[in-house]
């Protein structure tokens, strides 16, 4: 099959989830503005506290914001396309994952457009912060409207990251078969973790999310060029070939895990 | 007997996944870690008045680990399944009163959390942030009541969500609504004190303080039992919402099952 042709029929299976979901479309409103709220309120969390002290470790609201915003907006585009390699666990368990492995295409594709999802809330509320902190780091002078396009381009490169991580935790499933509590480790526990600045944790905790969990360069490293003109413009380089290599090694684990995948299902 | 019996089968089938839970107390250590690590990042450069670093750590520690029994309940003690699989009509026929029967389960279940989630959680905190354990056993007595108070309210408080779902399909907005408040009123992250005073005030008009910010105070040797008494007017009135609420839903039942 061409790429083109594989195109389309993706392009099929996401209109075909995007209908199934609108069937319920109150559901889908209340859901998007609870969503947005929740996540404001984790925001306002921190905000209240750097309301009330100043600058964390000399990081201001508007850079915490940022981090925060390019975390939530990486995220959903991460969740937006690969929602169901996060939910792999109800694939291995229910071994439905018998019926996609039976069809004519890769697994991953088969297995990506079940459940497109359109996540209204986060895009509001990681939208809403992003372009806060943005204009409030712009009137200052702190960073120039270049700041704009490379931001977009770091959300970008941090779902990739996002998504690589997802697909290789999700991978242990072959072996484990459960894998929801160690999604909460690599994926929201370290997701969390990096929504502020990593020089906060100690260098073994910092270590791990550069490297055996590469969450930090989802925002931090980025914004540390970005926002405070640190290290240089190679730095977003760096991140580039981060995102491509994680996303290169964990479609081989895939490839290798799924050779090891035994159905559980009745 | 049976309020017993339904507690402790709640307890047991917990039993089964130790192991996961043992893994998933890990990343809710990691969180309360990272909170942690966020105040002292600040405690670097600002006083933290009275509490001070080491006391807004041992603040975190303490409420990261009293989340697992007055704050991660059974969403809406399974009323929005039960409704959605018909089983809410079979539970209301018993002869035993729907609300004091799903509190008998989730005592369970709390008590579950606390052995399992709750205790390792904060003896690893105790051990990696070296924390100071209470001297006087009133400390602690009056603690564990103000903790005993925050389950029952936050039973309640799910019991109200969990019925919604007889009346609307999207209970869980509520269940999701109450976390998002727990995040700001309850003074999971920052202490009440430090709100700015509008919020603060709010704050004190609802239970939510009760859940986590008094018994953690009281813990800390902050306060004394006095707040408790708060905690028990706020059981009160729960307690004749949730009654009430039992009432309107005995008269008309919708189920969604099929």
């Amino acid at each position: 099959m061409k790429t083109t042709s594989w195109f389309t029929l993706y392009k099929m299976l996401i209109q075909t989830s995007i209908r199934s979901r609108m069937q319920y479309k109150f559901n889908f409103i209340i859901a998007s503005v609870l969503a947005a709220l929740i996540q404001i309120s984790e925001f306002l969390m921190v905000a209240l506290v750097l309301h009330k002290f100043g600058a964390i470790k000399g990081w201001s609201l508007h850079e915490i914001g940022y981090l925060f915003a390019i975390m939530t907006l990486s995220k959903t585009l991460y969740r937006t396309f690969g929602n169901e390699v996060h939910h792999l666990e109800k694939y291995l368990v229910g071994g439905e994952l018998d019926q996609l492995l039976t069809r004519p295409m890769p697994v991953l594709l088969a297995l990506l457009p079940q459940n497109f999802r359109i996540m209204v809330g986060e895009v509001l509320q990681g939208g809403f912060i992003l372009c806060w902190s943005l204009a409030g780091m712009m009137h200052s002078g702190q960073i120039g409207w270049t700041a704009i396009p490379f931001s977009l381009l770091v959300i970008l490169t941090g779902a990739i990251i996002l998504f690589s991580i997802g697909l290789a935790t999700a991978t242990l499933g072959f072996w484990t078969t459960r894998i929801e509590e160690l999604q909460t480790i690599t994926e929201d526990a370290a997701r969390t973790a990096a929504q502020y600045p990593l020089t906060l944790y100690p260098k073994w905790m910092s270590g791990i999310l550069l490297t055996v969990i590469p969450v930090g360069f989802v925002n931090y490293v980025p914004s540390l060029y970005l926002l405070r003109g640190e290290l240089g413009a190679w730095v977003l380089i760096a991140v580039a070939a981060v995102a491509i290599l994680s996303l290169a090694a964990s479609l081989r684990f895939w490839k290798f895990g799924i050779t090891k995948y035994q159905s559980t299902g009745s | 007997m049976l309020y017993f019996t339904l507690a402790s089968k709640a307890y047991s089938r917990n039993l089964q996944y130790r192991g996961a839970h043992m893994v998933h107390n890990l990343a809710s250590a990691m969180f309360g870690y990272m909170y942690a690590c966020l105040w002292i990042g600040i405690g670097a450069d600002h006083s933290l008045g009275e509490y001070g670093t080491q006391g807004m750590v041992s603040y975190i520690a303490f409420t990261q680990s009293s989340l697992w029994i007055s704050g991660f309940l059974t969403n809406g003690l399974g009323i929005p399944l039960t409704v959605r699989t018909g089983q809410i009509a079979l539970d209301l026929m018993r002869p035993v009163h729907l609300f004091t029967h799903l509190m008998a389960r989730e005592w369970g279940q709390i008590a579950y959390q606390f052995v399992y989630k709750s205790i390792p959680i904060y003896l690893l905190f105790s051990i990696v942030f070296s924390l100071q354990w209470p001297s006087e056993a009133s400390t602690l007595l009056f603690a564990a009541l103000g903790l005993a108070g925050a389950s029952y309210l936050s039973i309640c408080m799910n019991y109200i969500i969990g019925a919604t779902a007889m009346w609307t399909t999207e209970s869980s907005w509520l269940h999701w609504g109450n976390h998002a408040m727990m995040n700001l009123l309850a003074g999971f992250f920052i202490p009440l004190e430090w709100l700015p005073d509008w919020l603060e005030r709010i704050a004190w008009l609802s239970p939510y303080p009760f859940l986590l910010y008094v018994p953690t105070r009281i813990y800390l040797g902050y306060e004394n039992g006095s707040l408790l008494w708060g905690t028990l007017l706020w059981c009160v009135l729960m307690t004749l919402i949730c009654l009430a609420i039992t009432q309107v839903l005995r008269r008309k039942v919708e189920v969604q099952g099929g």
